[in-house]
């Protein structure tokens, strides 16, 4: 079976995904093109090699639909013959986009491949595509489906988390962030966003906040109160009556930020990097996915990193550095709780607290990020993984070679 | 620059009045000399002795647009990125006061300034004949920078924001008022400012829609279905047009569906970066060369003999109430004059009357003229069929039947009654005025007058000088075309004179084309898709084959011993003889016809010419066809037949539609590099063949 190898990745920075937002005037096709072009200036990618581009969206709609992949292929003026997929499995999708990229290459239909997400969701916020998970009354409350900070503040109740350990964990990203952007351990992957004109837009991750301390962040006011008064607490009390109430502990400091980004990764073959010319920095070796209770929703990271692990044979300590998406604290503490994994090997450079969630970009994002510091380090093994909609869990474990 | 006067109403009327200029323009100074009245204003405001700012000008015009001696100069992305935010800021601030603004228009008010205009809360114009308002940047291949697009977005909506923006036209203050430009009128200044104040005290408290919570684009974004499709078939259209090889045209289209996704600031951003990006285009730099560089030196006399005194013809003699006639009456009557028109018997004469009748029925029906204006010009005009009613004219134009014999007749009954002061054109496309001109009275008064049809339309005429016209002739000649608005070029007496003369190069290129085995189809397109209005084998069609290759053999006998057959001329000879294919008129050319209309290439072309190449260098071909018309002018322009880059650029633009994003004929040298032109000159040389030779002038030539 050929092995699938990851030859490169980059990512653009992440924008305050808002009006206010410095990536709210680029249109999400064009974040996807940077990437694309980025790729191009550092690679001698032939595009006409590609045998497939697949881009993760959740908010497939608007300027995000009708297949952004192609859409940005073409008006970057690619090669299309490969042609390209966007597909959704909600906040998995870019590592989803990877790991599918990969089987591809280990199935021996396809030898070089592009991988990768975007969201501007600025431009098309979360949720604005509809859904019958979402807003259909019979399938969202039969499914018991909560909004996600909802279940983040089960998971919190159930665990006993209380609302210092989350501060902590966030303050924590907020200054691993900090640091990780002074010693400039992003820019070798960071993709600077120019206007038409050549002219800089953004090159930094707008939302990290180095001058956050515990004390503002203790001041915050719990973010998904009133919609678990609503009788969302009801609807999430209805599975777990063993709990008294739901406490709700996080806030906008303590959950990933809304922000815009878009990043990708070339996979390939090891003849087809060979014969593009092409350095492997690290090998695919397991990619899975779970599903659990949609109620709590995102507690799938440590099952399926389990499930990832017994793919390829290895056990927790056999994992050097691990990237769990920070979409709230109480799923990385949940997750490091159950796997029990030391703090200096998890999300060692902050996370989406500190710098945003770009929901169909992050999973292509952290593995960037993971495959950067890995090689920083010195160190070999890595695993990422991320919750995601509907209950679901994805993980992706790569060596580097 | 800014005056301030305040009245005992707390209202503040800021007067716009730039020094040493005749019309106030939009540029840095007056972006800064915002500033402190601006801070001054919200000062007012403060201690509550605001009540209402009233803008206007101390010029006959309100603001006549963005500073394009500047802009045209200018190459750095970051300077003009800042001066468009520059400009954007100070608007907003402008209409932030807390306080109504009020746009007191005295006078035209275009580009910029009428951006400026659309900055204040209402609109209110003096209803004058001569004021204008709307956007010609698109013309220059450029947009509003001001935030223009983005505030008559807000204002009007997509749908009818789009043709504004996108058409280039001027409106009056009637057009204005019913698109909803402007909010009201005026009779004279007074009234203006009484209005302006009425609206200000009645006014409480004014907010841009944009700055209104919850306040949505009329007619919605293209977030909504109507939009989205009106975009996505407006984008098709521009296919059908040519205008989507103009980036303006696609930048509006593209900020038109963004910026009404987003909100108002980063829309106005949005704007400002295609502004950015389409200053420096060269398709923009070639437009803005053309027609506002080139434009100057034409309208400030280049090529007009010095010396004489600026005519001002009053009444216009007009033999021949055919298309051409009428239509050159038609724009005499439109500029004021007065027109006589005659024809070989009074009912035909009559003719000409009544397609000016049909026109004007049309411009009213439009709401482009007034019922008055059109009853005006109707007055104006004289239908007869006596050389005796051209006595008092100033300008007696011929424009009958191509025919020697017939020109000459009417002229000399038109000269027994005209007198020696005035100035005879005759409108021929292929007669040399030199021989023409023999059997006149007044040889010297004696000059071509070359519309091109139709006449009320197309902006270009050629003067043509005989042996004896004399240098004062040319003067008149010169100043009657710029009195009717057109842009005059004076040419040499040769065949084809300038227009002709290079179009048939395009011509002959194409059809040569056919003869290498090119299939009809590719050579009509890639001409299309070169930039020109039409395909070379329809041109040729349209003017004649017999046309065609009666201007090739004046070149033959021009040339003499150093003439080189041209390879179309076989093609030409084929279609005439073998095929008995003479073009349109015979309903029989490289097209089929029904009635007048083409109805398609004629299928026997492929199999008479071999069309076998399916593969073809796209490129080269396109480029074929300009390079056999840039080195046809070039030699027009060695060879004296025309006098200045300007009227060679503005002549190819508006004569036989040279495209305009390449900044005109000898223009395209310079936009492709002067060298590689001259290399691929080369090429093509070795290829095609002598036609492809570099006159020996070209680089002082296009250096001009």
């Amino acid at each position: 079976m050929p092995e699938a190898f990851i030859y490169d990745a980059l990512r653009t920075p992440r924008g305050k995904g808002s009006s206010s937002g410095a990536l709210y005037e680029v249109k999400p096709v064009e974040l996807l093109s940077a990437t694309l072009q980025a790729l191009q200036s550092r690679h001698p990618v032939d595009p006409a090699q590609l045998d497939d581009t697949i881009i993760g969206c959740v908010t497939p709609i608007d300027d995000q639909g009708y297949n952004i992949a192609q859409a940005a292929l073409l008006h970057n003026g690619w090669d299309t013959s490969g042609g390209s997929l966007q597909i959704n499995r909600y906040c998995a999708s870019g590592l989803e986009a990877v790991n599918l990229a990969a089987m591809k290459i280990r199935s021996g239909w396809g030898n070089l491949l592009l991988a990768g997400g975007v969201e501007s969701m600025s431009r098309i916020p979360m949720g604005t595509d509809g859904g019958a998970l979402l807003f259909d009354p019979e399938v969202m409350a039969g499914a018991h489906y909560l909004p996600q900070g909802v279940a983040a503040d089960l998971i919190a109740t159930l665990e006993g988390f209380s609302r210092e350990m989350l501060d902590e964990y966030a303050y924590q990203s907020q200054q691993r962030a900090r640091h990780a952007v002074e010693a400039g351990y992003f820019s070798k992957s960071l993709v600077p966003i120019y206007d038409r004109n050549g002219l800089l837009i953004l090159d930094r991750d707008e939302t990290v906040r180095p001058e956050v301390t515990m004390d503002k962040l203790s001041q915050l006011k719990p973010a998904f109160e009133h919609l678990g008064r609503m009788g969302f607490d009801d609807m999430a009390l209805e599975r777990y009556p063993v709990l008294e109430s739901v406490r709700h502990a996080h806030t906008a400091g303590n959950s990933s930020g809304i922000v815009d980004g878009a990043a990708l990764v070339l996979v390939g073959s090891e003849a087809a990097g060979k014969g593009a010319g092409l350095k492997p920095r690290a090998k695919i070796r397991a990619a899975a996915t779970v599903s659990v209770d949609p109620t709590l929703m995102l507690t799938g990271p440590a099952p399926v990193a389990e499930k990832a692990l017994q793919l390829a044979g290895m056990t927790v300590q056999d994992i050097d550095l691990w990237e769990c998406n920070e979409a709230f604290a109480s799923v990385v503490l949940k997750f490091q709780r159950e796997l029990k994994i030391p703090d200096g090997k998890l999300n060692v450079n902050g996370g989406a607290i500190a710098m945003g969630h770009p929901l169909g970009a992050t999973g292509a994002m952290l593995l960037g990020t993971l495959l950067d510091e890995l090689e920083r380090q010195g160190k070999q093994t890595g695993c990422v993984t991320l919750c995601a909609g509907g209950g679901m869990g994805i993980s992706t474990i790569i060596e580097r070679v | 620059m800014i005056y301030y006067k305040k009245d005992t109403d707390h209202v503040v009327t800021l007067t716009l009045d730039m020094a040493g200029r005749d019309t106030n323009i939009i540029n840095h100074e007056v972006s800064r000399a915002f500033l402190p009245v601006i801070e001054h204003l919200r000062a007012e405001k403060q201690k509550g002795t605001l009540r209402g700012v009233i803008i206007t000008s101390a010029k006959k015009t309100f603001c006549m647009g963005g500073d394009l001696e500047y802009l045209s100069k200018t190459d750095d992305p970051e300077a003009i990125f800042q001066l468009a935010e520059q400009l954007k800021t100070t608007f907003r601030a402008l209409e932030n006061p807390g306080v109504p603004v009020v746009a007191a228009i005295n006078g035209s008010a275009l580009g910029a300034g009428f951006e400026l205009a659309l900055a204040c809360h209402h609109r209110i114009a003096i209803d004058k004949n001569t004021t204008r308002f709307g956007f010609p940047e698109a013309q220059l291949g450029l947009i509003p920078g001001g935030g223009g697009i983005t505030r008559l977005t807000w204002l009007l909506g997509v749908q009818k924001a789009y043709p504004i923006l996108t058409g280039g036209h001027r409106y009056n203050p009637q057009e204005a008022l019913q698109l909803g430009l402007i909010d009201e009128l005026a009779v004279n200044d007074r009234e203006m400012k009484e209005k302006a104040k009425a609206w200000i005290m009645n006014t409480r408290e004014a907010r841009r829609p944009w700055d209104q919570k919850g306040a949505t684009i009329p007619g919605g974004t293209a977030k909504d279905p109507a939009v989205v499709i009106f975009l996505r078939n407006e984008s098709a259209r521009l296919f059908a047009t040519g205008a989507h090889r103009l980036p303006a045209q696609r930048a509006l289209l593209s900020i038109l569906y963004e910026g009404s996704k987003v909100d108002f600031d980063t829309a106005s951003r949005l704007e400002s970066r295609h502004f950015t990006s389409l200053l420096r285009s060269k398709e923009t730099k070639n437009m803005i060369k053309a027609f506002w560089s080139d434009q100057n030196f034409i309208k400030n006399g280049g090529n007009r003999p010095k010396g004489f005194g600026k005519f001002r013809p009053r009444k216009v003699g007009i033999i021949g109430a055919g298309r051409m006639g009428s239509g050159i009456a038609y724009v005499c009557l439109d500029y004021g004059m007065e027109v006589v028109l005659k024809d070989v018997s009074k009912p035909i004469a009559e003719r000409g009357l009544d397609y000016v009748s049909k026109r004007l029925e049309q411009m009213k029906a439009s709401g482009r003229k007034k019922p008055e204006e059109c009853e005006a010009m109707l007055r104006r005009i004289q239908t007869t069929e006596s050389s005796a009613d051209f006595e008092d004219c100033d300008l007696v134009i011929e424009a009958v039947f191509e025919n020697r014999m017939v020109k000459q007749k009417v002229m000399r009954e038109a000269e027994e009654y005209i007198d020696d002061y005035s100035l005879f054109g005759t409108n021929t496309i292929s007669i040399p005025i030199t021989k023409l001109a023999q059997g006149s009275l007044r040889p010297a008064n004696y000059i071509g007058l070359h519309f091109f049809p139709p006449a009320e339309e197309v902006p270009l005429v050629e003067i043509v000088r005989g042996a004896e016209t004399s240098d004062e002739s040319v003067a008149r000649a010169f100043d009657f075309v710029r009195a009717i608005r057109k842009t005059p070029i004076v040419v040499k007496d040769d065949w084809g004179f300038f227009a002709a003369r290079v179009q048939n190069t395009f011509i002959l290129e194409g059809i040569t084309m056919l003869s290498e085995g090119y299939p009809p189809a590719l050579i009509e397109n890639l001409g299309v898709q070169a930039g020109m209005p039409k395909g070379a084998l329809a041109l040729a069609d349209h003017l004649g084959l017999n046309m065609v290759l009666r201007y090739e053999n004046q070149a033959a006998e021009h040339y003499g011993s150093k003439y080189i057959q041209h390879p179309a001329v076989e093609v030409l000879r084929v279609m005439l003889e073998e095929l008995q294919r003479p073009g349109q008129q015979k309903r029989a050319g490289f097209y089929n016809y029904q009635g007048e209309q083409p109805a398609g290439l004629w299928k026997g072309l492929e199999e008479a010419f071999s069309s076998s190449k399916k593969r073809a260098k796209h490129e080269e071909l396109m480029e074929r066809f300009l390079f056999a018309q840039v080195l046809e002018a070039v030699w027009c322009m060695q060879e004296k037949v025309i006098h200045s880059v300007p009227a060679a650029n503005l002549g190819s633009i508006f004569g036989w539609g040279f495209p305009a994003f390449k900044g005109g004929v000898i223009q395209y040298v310079n936009d492709y590099g002067v060298e590689a032109f001259i290399k691929r000159c080369g090429v093509f040389k070795k290829k095609y063949g002598q036609r492809f030779s570099v006159p020996s002038k070209l680089r002082s030539i296009v250096s001009q």
